[in-house]
């Protein structure tokens, strides 16, 4: 197969359990090259598990994860941002103890050249990070932090970007700022893979959109054929 | 005055000892979180290793390094045989698995070697130097000197280099870390390998001036942790200063007072510390919103 047309992500047959509990029951999944594809569903639909399967810090029992075209499956978690994915996990994660400055150049930790370009990017989106960068990141308000953990996972200068609920705790003002940098990231090139709440905001910025449901997915297509569509307006836009 | 001299030079001498095993402290804890109950039984294995190798006719500068290395072994079989497999064991299990490895490591020391006490002669020789009216022992500069190499070491080792920060990141938070591609498991063998060796480094040089035996490593941990709150959990900065002050409170109220108060004069300073400043002199007020 060309290079062209392999997509960047491919998952096929994914199964993840805690403990004896499966919670995915065989997900197929693809993200091509410059796409944003938004994944949308209820709490504890299991994609925020899903996105650690990709990032490696969730185990896998059965299945393939495919970055364009290797087998990225029993990849060890540490390897996998080097290979080009960044995660900005749900809930942050950011390192507390350590300073804005600081988290943001372990974003760029497996990277050899100069952080500094890259990091200058980050305080022009998200300029509040540079008044802060010599504080810990613990004390940063919870919109901050969330700036901070994707301006960490930009750091790593990622073709395949995992977004987990970017726009949590944030005031609105802000969510449209975040959403604003998500678009701008797809036009520098960067392929995002986003989990949303916001169910309507995500869809209306992706190219296409996938629902989730109890370990599976159980509806995909286009991102205005999902909002337009009766059972997702019903079940996820309140509408 | 010179008598005052005197005590000062033991306290510091004494102090750098307790400063170079809070080092060890710090760095372990810098890595995971864990207080390493074992680290005094560290300073134990590097001295017992170098008196038996000298013992044996093996030159001073042979045996010293070889102590140290074999100090750091001993920490990397510590990691992985007892603390990896506990896998994600909440802190206080890991804790707890360190007090279980002093009570192991101090039996095996005394199978190993003897019961007996050990010295050896001072590296640059056992003639006291003169000091405006006060007399030092050349073995206290090495102690002095090892212990700000050390601190100077891991200084810069925790901040500018890669494997610092990685060691660093690792004990923020591990899942992050592994996200942003930090091999955590090789961090924390890093920190464990590193603190044991800084332990034996400690317990080579302190030989010859606080001699050494199979059980002295329980008083030794106690006072290099107490040197690690009194500076602050997690600063290198904090144990190096944490560790002298105790040994210069600890010889001023054995000079002036009686040496059967300076254990506790020593406690009694760090428990008002805790009181008034928690984070001890040198901590960070960590703050975590959620």
């Amino acid at each position: 197969m060309a290079e062209t047309t392999e997509p960047l992500l491919s998952i096929t047959g994914l199964r993840s359990a805690y403990g004896p509990i499966e919670v995915l029951h065989g997900i197929d999944l693809t993200v091509r090259e410059g796409e944003i594809v938004s994944l949308v569903g209820a709490n504890g639909a299991g994609k925020t598990t899903l996105m650690r399967c990709i990032s490696g810090v969730q185990p896998i029992k059965a299945g393939a994860i495919r970055l364009a075209g290797e087998d990225i499956a029993r990849r060890p978690d540490h390897a996998r941002a080097s290979l080009g994915i960044a995660h900005s996990p749900e809930g942050r994660q950011i390192f507390g103890d350590l300073s804005v400055s600081e988290n943001l150049a372990l974003g760029g930790y497996h990277r050899r050249d100069a952080l500094g370009p890259d990091m200058e990017e980050v305080y022009r989106l998200f300029p509040i990070l540079r008044d802060k960068s010599a504080l810990p990141a613990g004390g940063l308000s919870g919109g901050q932090q969330q700036m901070l953990a994707i301006g960490r996972a930009i750091m790593g200068r990622p073709r395949l970007l995992l977004l987990d609920e970017p726009s949590m705790g944030l005031a609105p003002v802000l969510v449209d700022q975040v959403f604003a940098v998500v678009k701008s990231l797809r036009d520098r090139g960067v392929t995002l893979l986003m989990v949303e709440q916001n169910a309507y905001a995500a869809l209306s910025i992706a190219d296409r959109g996938y629902v989730m449901e109890q370990g599976e997915i159980t509806l995909s297509g286009l991102a205005s054929e999902l909002i337009a569509d009766p059972r997702i307006r019903e079940a996820y836009l309140g509408a | 005055m010179s008598e005052l001299l005197q005590f000062l030079i033991s306290g510091i001498t004494v102090g750098a000892i307790y400063a170079a095993i809070a080092l060890g402290f710090t760095l372990i804890y810098n890595a995971s979180g864990v207080v390493n109950f074992a680290q005094g039984e560290f300073v134990v294995i590097g001295g017992m290793t170098a008196a038996a190798l000298i013992g044996a006719g093996v030159p001073v500068w042979i045996a010293a390094p070889l102590a140290v290395i074999a100090g750091m072994l001993v920490g990397v079989l510590l990691y992985r045989l007892a603390i990896r497999p506990a896998g994600q064991a909440p802190l206080v299990s890991l804790i707890i698995i360190t007090i279980g490895a002093s009570i192991f490591l101090r039996g095996a020391m005394q199978a190993v070697f003897d019961k007996q006490i050990h010295r050896y002669d001072g590296f640059s020789g056992d003639a006291p130097l003169r000091v405006g009216g006060a007399t030092i022992l050349p073995q206290s500069l090495w102690i002095i000197g090892g212990s700000v190499a050390v601190f100077a070491f891991l200084a810069w080792f925790l901040n500018r280099t890669r494997a610092g920060r990685g060691i660093r990141a690792t004990a923020s938070n591990r899942m992050a870390a592994a996200l942003v591609g930090i091999n955590t498991g090789r961090a924390m063998n890093l920190s464990f390998a590193l603190s044991a060796a800084i332990g034996a480094l400690a317990g080579v040089l302190a030989t010859p001036v606080t001699f050494t035996s199979y059980d002295v490593g329980v008083l030794m941990a106690l006072k290099g942790f107490s040197a690690t709150m009194l500076g602050g959990v997690g600063s290198p900065l904090g144990a190096l200063a944490g560790g002298l002050l105790i040994g210069l409170i600890e010889a001023l109220t054995a000079g002036y007072i009686s040496s059967d108060y300076k254990d506790a004069s020593a406690f009694i300073v760090i428990l008002l510390v805790l009181f008034l400043r928690p984070q001890g002199l040198f901590g960070a007020r960590i703050m975590e919103r959620v």
